[in-house]
């Protein structure tokens, strides 16, 4: 079920570039640098600006005619020096795009001389993230970014404590450190990521959290504006990764960067590729138990009995609905699964781009699309769950339009928002139904 | 196959670093944060309004994926422009190229949405692997009824404003003067020029131009059709709203086809009252000069006998005003009409000579912004502490975390401001933004010092 026209109608893709920003975005006293034209990173301000309501700290190599001639490289060394010099940040993170990348710009010999040039910035941590306009969507460059932020900036761990001792299960944790890296997905909303945060404080674990936009894009009114990220992971918690006991990683995208954590401190790592639905969440919260030694806490369970009972109030309603949703494939799998569980149709599936379409499944098979496709295919279906752009689609079809992803910036709130675990859960299904009726 | 730039006219302007003017030629800086955008942007802020075609983008996705049906314009009939239509360019055609899949795209596009032409916009990545994008419209054309248009404006050549006049140029070469039919001019009519009609702008317009019995041939381009801009040398005279970045186009447009041009605004009382007017002069009616002149008068006295209830609100608040091109200088007038002073103006896009225009209507103790990176942004807020700021949607959050009040005037606004009407609309947006009680929350200390407590 893939795309049979050569070109992309109402996309519903964003850049990798983007992506890219988004993860920075998650780090404190970082500057983003993309290395591109003006046009590049004035896009990707507007974009990310009207879905978060936020102002989005994002610089440029604004490349000119000459770079495409004679390459961007020295534009990349002043670049990084200007912004280093002018904004202090404590991170430079610089991304790359089509544009750089066709031309072959090697960035990692760039940085090296610059280096070379100013001894005085040595002390500056800078992250390059490859991330070519035509290689993926939002979620690709997320993911490369987050995984350059690991390597990168975590240090090499110097072996002094021991391996963790088993005692009742294989992945119990030394009480002494209770420390537990986090790898959110793009899929995960500043809403999302903050309640994970708090299901693992439950269970007595300080998360280390990469990137952390549950405190950098949660839309607070900072005491003061600055022109680089505020909140956000810590540069030290980066170097305390090595600390970590386990390593929890959410969205099939987060997969490699986990196993780079698990490989580099030798810690247990766990991918959940969804964390909204009753069974995903069951499997969270007993992974949690296991690795911590104690029991699941009462409020959690609360929550699952109060969804057991919404599931119960309304399996007539979820039944009925007929979905055709176009998203980033994390979040795509995320929902509809979730509305599998509950009994609800599946009538299209459209994934931004090819990460993950075969290592995840549903009862129809996922097809790789943009958003005239689903308008295309979406006719007999109750409801369409896409970000804003399906307003189109939504409007043509006369359909209810549940919105989704990124952008939304046509409805208040949705960065707030959580659809993930027990609570989570419940609350996407009644904005589901909501939706409908 | 780029686009000669020499040919732009970008030549014919000094960088005026004297005179109290910002280095405005001057190039951005890596890594200095100035954000302003391409070439390819400006001239699909141009051309993208047109309503009845269909607009196909030769690159990657960034170029489209992260901007389509982001603008505002608005159109009364035919919603295709707001399609978002790209080639999405892949690994794969960046190495063999992406030719071919271009031209499947616009056949495709021609046959799914029957547009009446197609603008393809070649961008940085499909112009550096070579693909000839003028060639491969033209085979198109060839096989189709209607025209597919080639748009050389990869962001790399520049500027916003480099990107405005290259779709001023293929305005002039490949649409204006194409209509068939007899080319005589029309009487008492006009083209807008630079006006994208932004939350509906025009149509506040329209009416007052009616009322007069002047024709809106077309506007360049908002809320228009393909075949209005076909015919847009029949009108006997272009009115340049935006204000320099079309100059090419109005200039081209007098030596082939005998249009003058003239330059208006229609933010604020005062300046569409000119503008009318000096439109009237320029139509060279002795009678249309007559009506309109009593018909400003009127709308005048209306209009500011509605808005006074809000002047006495506003009068004496201090703002700061950060805009786009034209809307700089018309942006003061109207500020001034209800009793605002500036204490400092700045802008990205603007040339010279409307920031010569800006400072001359502005108090003399009014600071020019000159560094317009966020950080510059915020340095000026934190010295002048205004009681508003006038922006962009760009500087919008930025300015909300210094807790000022803040009006969009850019193409994020929902609303129109343009015309008698909007001006009463911006009026009235702006006093509730600045007397909002938020910005009081926002500011009370929490929690209280001891002694408020204790109360």
């Amino acid at each position: 079920m893939t795309n049979t026209r050569h070109y992309e109608g109402n996309p519903q893709k964003n850049s990798p570039a983007l992506g890219a920003t988004l993860a920075y975005l998650g780090v404190n006293g970082l500057l983003a640098l993309l290395h591109g034209s003006q046009g590049c990173s004035s896009f990707i301000r507007l974009q990310l600006s009207r879905h978060y309501k936020e102002p989005i700290p994002l610089n440029s190599t604004a490349l000119l005619e000459d770079s495409v001639i004679f390459g961007g490289w020295e534009h990349l060394k002043k670049g990084i020096a200007v912004a280093a010099d002018k904004y202090k940040p404590q991170i430079i993170g610089v991304m790359s795009t089509g544009l750089t990348e066709t031309f072959g710009d090697d960035m990692v010999s760039a940085l090296s001389s610059l280096r070379s040039e100013r001894p005085d910035l040595d002390d500056l941590p800078v992250v390059l993230a490859s991330t070519p306009d035509y290689i993926g969507s939002m979620q690709e460059g997320y993911q490369r970014t987050v995984e350059a932020l690991i390597t990168t900036l975590a240090e090499h761990p110097t072996k002094t404590s021991e391996q963790p001792v088993s005692n009742s299960g294989a992945y119990s944790i030394e009480d002494h450190d209770l420390t537990i890296a986090l790898l959110p997905g793009c899929h995960l909303t500043p809403g999302d990521v903050d309640e994970l945060k708090e299901i693992i404080r439950q269970f007595g674990f300080r998360p280390i959290t990469i990137p952390d936009l549950s405190i950098s894009l949660d839309g607070h009114a900072e005491l003061e504006a600055a022109p680089v990220v505020q909140g956000g992971t810590l540069l030290e918690d980066f170097r305390r990764l090595a600390n970590a006991k386990a390593c929890l990683s959410f969205g099939l995208s987060m997969e490699k960067s986990g196993e780079i954590l698990k490989r580099t401190y030798e810690i247990p790592h766990f991918n959940f590729p969804s964390l909204t639905g009753l069974n995903v969440t069951d499997a969270f919260v007993l992974t949690l138990a296991k690795i911590s030694g104690k029991p699941i806490p009462e409020k959690l369970l609360r929550q699952r009995s109060r969804l057991l009972d919404t599931l119960a109030d309304y399996h007539d309603q979820l039944g009925g609905l007929k979905i055709a949703i176009a998203l980033e494939m994390d979040l795509l799998y995320s929902l509809a699964s979730c509305l599998v569980e509950v009994g609800s149709e599946i009538m299209v599936a459209l994934a931004a781009s090819q990460a993950g379409i075969h290592k995840l499944s549903l009862p129809i098979p996922i097809g790789v699309g943009d958003l005239e496709t689903l308008e295309e295919r979406a006719g007999k279906s109750t409801l369409i769950i896409a970000n804003s752009n399906g307003r189109q689609a939504a409007g043509l079809l006369k359909l209810p339009h549940l919105r989704a992803g990124l952008p939304v910036f046509d409805r208040a709130g949705y960065p707030q928002k959580c659809w993930i675990g027990y609570e989570g859960t419940q609350q996407f299904l009644f904005d589901t139904l909501n939706s409908v009726s | 196959m780029f686009t000669n730039l020499t040919k732009l006219d970008l030549k014919d302007k000094q960088c005026m670093s004297d005179a109290g003017s910002p280095k405005l030629c001057m190039k951005a800086l890596p890594g200095e944060g100035a954000e302003r955008s391409c070439a390819y942007d400006g001239a699909r802020v141009v051309l993208m309004p047109i309503t009845d075609v269909a607009h196909l983008v030769h690159g990657p996705i960034a170029c489209a994926g992260n901007s389509w049906d982001n603008r505002g314009a608005r159109s009364s009939g035919s919603q295709l422009f707001r399609r978002g239509l790209t080639t999405d360019i892949m690994e794969n055609d960046v190495i063999y190229g992406g030719e071919k899949k271009l031209k499947e795209s616009i056949l495709e596009i021609a046959l799914r949405h029957n547009p009446k032409a197609i603008f393809v916009y070649a961008t940085c990545v499909s112009s550096l692997i070579g693909d000839d994008v003028d060639k491969i419209c033209k085979e198109a054309e060839v096989e189709l009824t209607i025209p597919v248009i080639a748009v050389n404006c990869p962001g790399f050549l520049g500027d916003k404003n480099i990107g405005n006049r290259i779709a001023g140029e293929v305005l002039f070469d490949r649409v204006i003067g194409t209509a068939e039919g007899p080319n005589e001019k029309i009487p008492l009519s006009i083209n807008l020029i630079g006006e994208y009609n932004i939350a509906g702008d025009i149509w506040g317009v329209i009416p007052d131009l009616k009322n007069l019995g002047i024709t809106l041939q077309t506007a360049i381009t908002g809320d228009a059709k393909f075949d209005d801009i076909r015919s847009a040398h029949k009108a006997s005279l272009n009115v340049l709203i935006c204000s320099k970045s079309l100059t090419n186009l109005v200039r081209k447009m007098e030596i082939s086809y005998g249009i003058p041009f003239m330059e208006g605004s229609f933010y604020g009382i005062h300046d569409t009252s000119e503008t009318l007017v000096n439109i009237a002069k320029a139509l060279g009616d002795p009678d249309l000069l007559e009506r309109t002149l009593v018909y400003v008068r009127k709308k005048e006295d209306e209009t500011r006998k509605i808005i006074a209830g809000y002047k006495t609100l506003l009068e004496n608040k201090q703002a700061i005003l950060f805009t786009g091109g034209v809307k700089t200088w018309s942006m003061v007038s109207t500020l001034a009409e209800l009793g605002i002073n500036i204490l400092a103006g700045g802008t990205q896009n603007s040339t010279p000579e409307d920031f010569q225009r800006m400072k001359e209507l502005m108090d003399p103790s009014a600071q020019i912004i000159e560094d317009t990176s966020s950080a510059g942004f915020l340095k000026i807020i934190a010295e002048k502490k205004p009681d508003l700021i006038v922006a962009g949607g760009k500087t919008k959050y930025l300015a909300h975390k210094t807790r000022t009040p803040f009006l969009d005037i850019n193409h994020g606004r929902k609303l129109p401001y343009a015309g008698y009407q909007g001006m009463v609309t911006f009026a009235e947006t702006l006093t509730r933004t600045v007397l909002s009680p938020v910005w009081g929350l926002l500011k009370q200390e929490f929690p209280p010092k001891e002694s408020e407590q204790d109360d």
